[in-house]
């Protein structure tokens, strides 16, 4: 009912009488099924039978999220009432190996779908309620492989980014929380993780995303003092003008450009700086520096329109904070909005609007 | 999304690659129903209220409302009611936040609220109070249903919901709009929960949601309207985020969140135009994904939509939201 990248010849194809048969009897085969766990789940038979038919039942349709809901229901009336009964810990621990094999192949399967993610999610928290906060830990650090799996098939899939932050907390929470240990943060491990996901695809705005996240975080962790707030902010600048040099028509790395230089800005909350203490004189520095390296690509690239509008945009903020024009004129704006005009007419509207607020 | 109006004007006569397959398209949506002897009519069971929303609306865009039977929809939605005031994807699935709204979206375009009243006494309050119900305290982000999954998505059904049946003073909004507040990325886009990455879908619920509340004072137009228009890749189409592929669905997602902060125009309509009606199946009926793909309800209702924000000749006028 919402397909994807199916083409239609294969949708339409004319079937013979015998496939039709078949589909009748798969429809019906089908049917049967629901009904007979619809009879049972209704009639609270919560068994080891029915988790069986609801697996077969979800292996053929993991979107039929009611299924899920079953699923927990009868999970739920087989965990013991008392947790702490050594002896149904075992029992426990197959319900639950179980489940988690189940939702790790259909993930490989159905990456997009919402309801697996969310069981999967429901079992680790049951796990650790049911189990303790040792066991628990455990197996959060089980699911970090588990999503470096996922972003290894597909490195941007926002499921797997999202989980990604929800068990990096989890597991820092819980050594927090085991006795005797000091709290240990992900952060710089979480760091370390985006710079080798950017280096294997320059392309991947889910990382550079990712990496504007845990910055400010980081330089918290790490008690940076402005130079140390300095040198990292130098070098993101370095990695990402690489990045620029390298694929100039790329939008992530622009993005990820566009995010540095927005934590410059006098209007940056203090919580997302990376410099804490910017005088004026210093972000004047800083955006000559940017447009002076821009400009100079701009000598190999002349028709990326990225290139032009990063120069506006620096211009804009230079602007901002009373630069004046001491490194480019109102003629150079005025030429960089003509190109973008001849380069991008699709947003023409948009070009349209800009030389209007920047008074060209 | 809602009608705005009634149809407008009659269609002009116009060359074949920017047709739109009227006809067509009405008699795919009616067919949608007959197809039970299919596997996939079962296998998307899970969708059934979402696809009726689909295919009604794209009808009533179309000019065709009376395409399906006013009571057979109304009948049916009933059936997917519980007593708990949600309601489910067909009978017998559990109540959710996406079908809810979807119930409340085709009850209101019915004007039928009378109908929901007479089938459940104080059904209109109770159908309100369940999506209340689901609203967290503490953060005011709401789940989608009682196993608590959370996502902006659902603060914008619970919004569009309650406020189509009149109810949002149930709800404490100021929470809701600051949790959405907390999920802005520098981009000025939002993403499905506090540090998630940007996406086109949770723009719209966000944007959306802020519409309803009336906090558009809180986007950054400015940001927000750069990283949408840039969705728009030189075949036409809207992509979702940075660096993927275009899409039909997506492409809805970003031009009602560009007519919502006034800045449809930072788009070019008229590729995006061409790009839509490359979609259709001028044979069978209906929109995909991509030109040349399998077309489906959903597909074919935002194809539509979209086509009817960008004032296509012919169409009934809709509601960006
Ligand atoms: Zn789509």
């Amino acid at each position: 009912m919402a397909s994807h990248g199916i083409t239609r010849a294969a949708g339409t194809a004319v079937r013979t009488e015998e496939a039709r048969q078949q589909q009748l009897r798969d429809v019906d085969a089908y049917k049967e099924l629901v009904d007979l766990v619809s009879t049972k789940v209704t009639e609270r038979q919560y068994t080891l039978e029915v988790i069986g038919l609801l697996t077969k039942l979800l292996k053929q349709n993991p979107e039929y999220y009611t299924v899920w809901n079953h699923r927990r229901r009868v999970l739920n009336a087989l965990f013991p009432s008392d947790p702490a009964d050594e002896s149904s810990k075992h029992g426990v621990n197959d319900l639950l190996q179980n489940d988690l094999q189940l939702t790790f192949a259909l993930l490989r399967q159905y990456p997009k779908c919402y309801w697996i993610w969310n069981h999967r999610n429901w079992l680790l928290e049951t796990a650790e309620s049911q189990q303790g906060a040792e066991v628990g830990r455990q197996l959060w650090s089980g699911e970090l492989l588990l999503v470096n799996k996922m972003l290894g098939a597909d490195s941007r899939n926002f499921h797997a980014w999202g989980y990604r932050r929800f068990v990096t907390a989890q597991i820092e929470r819980l050594t927090t929380f085991t006795e005797g240990e000091a709290p240990r943060s992900l952060i710089e491990a979480e760091f370390e993780y985006t710079s080798s996901m950017i280096r294997s695809n320059l392309s991947n705005f889910s990382a550079w995303h990712h990496r504007s996240k845990i910055i400010p975080r980081l330089l918290n962790e790490r008690d940076a003092n402005t130079d140390a707030r300095r040198a990292l902010l130098d070098s993101e600048l370095a990695l990402i003008c690489e990045a620029i040099n390298t694929d100039p028509f790329d939008q992530s790395i622009w993005f990820y450009h566009q995010y540095l230089m927005s934590t410059l800005s006098p209007n940056c909350p203090s919580k997302d700086r990376i410099v804490l203490n910017l005088n004026n004189g210093d972000r004047q520095r800083y955006y000559e520096n940017e447009m002076q390296y821009i400009r100079e690509i701009l000598g190999d690239e002349e028709d990326c329109k990225w290139i032009y509008e990063g120069l506006l945009f620096l211009a804009g903020a230079y602007l901002e904070v009373d630069g004046g024009t001491k490194v480019f004129t109102t003629a150079d704006m005025r030429s960089w909005l003509e190109q973008l005009k001849r380069l991008d007419p699709l947003r023409k509207g948009r070009w349209d609007d800009l030389g209007q607020c920047l008074n060209l | 999304m809602s009608l705005v109006s009634g149809p407008g004007r009659g269609m002009a006569s116009l060359p074949a690659e920017t047709r739109l397959y009227v006809d067509k398209h009405v008699s795919y949506i009616q067919s949608l129903d007959t197809r039970k002897d299919e596997l996939e009519y079962w296998l998307t069971e899970h969708l059934r209220l979402n696809g009726l929303y689909w295919g009604m609306t794209a009808l009533h865009l179309l000019g065709h409302p009376e395409a399906l039977p006013r009571d057979g929809i109304l009948k049916f939605v009933f059936s997917c009611l519980h007593e708990s005031g949600g309601f489910g994807a067909a009978p017998g699935h559990d109540a959710h936040m996406l079908y809810t709204c979807s119930a409340v979206q085709i009850i209101a375009t019915l004007d039928a609220f009378d109908k929901l009243e007479a089938h459940m006494e104080h059904g209109r309050r109770k159908v309100g109070q369940w999506i209340a119900s689901l609203q967290d305290p503490e953060t005011g982000t709401f789940a989608g249903d009682e196993w608590g999954e959370k996502d902006t998505r659902f603060i914008f059904n619970a919004f569009l919901s309650l406020s189509l049946l009149g109810l949002l003073d149930l709800v404490n909004v100021d929470k809701a709009v600051q949790h959405i507040n907390s999920c802005v990325n520098f981009d000025g886009a939002y993403g499905t929960s506090p540090g998630a990455e940007s996406h086109s879908g949770q723009v719209y619920t966000c944007v959306g949601a802020l519409t309803i509340a009336d906090r558009l004072d809180l986007v950054n137009q400015e940001r927000l309207g750069a990283w949408l228009s840039e969705r728009q890749l030189k075949n036409g189409g809207l992509n979702g985020r940075p660096e993927k592929t275009e899409d039909v669905c997506y492409s809805w997602w970003v031009m009602s969140s560009l007519a919502m902060i006034n800045k449809l125009h930072w788009i070019d309509g008229e590729k995006l135009t061409a790009f839509i009606l490359g979609c259709q199946d001028p044979d069978l009926g209906g929109l995909s994904d991509r030109p040349g793909d399998m077309v489906d309800v959903f597909h074919t209702h935002f194809g539509i939509a979209g086509l009817s924000l960008l004032k296509y000749p012919g169409l009934a006028e809709v509601d960006p939201v």
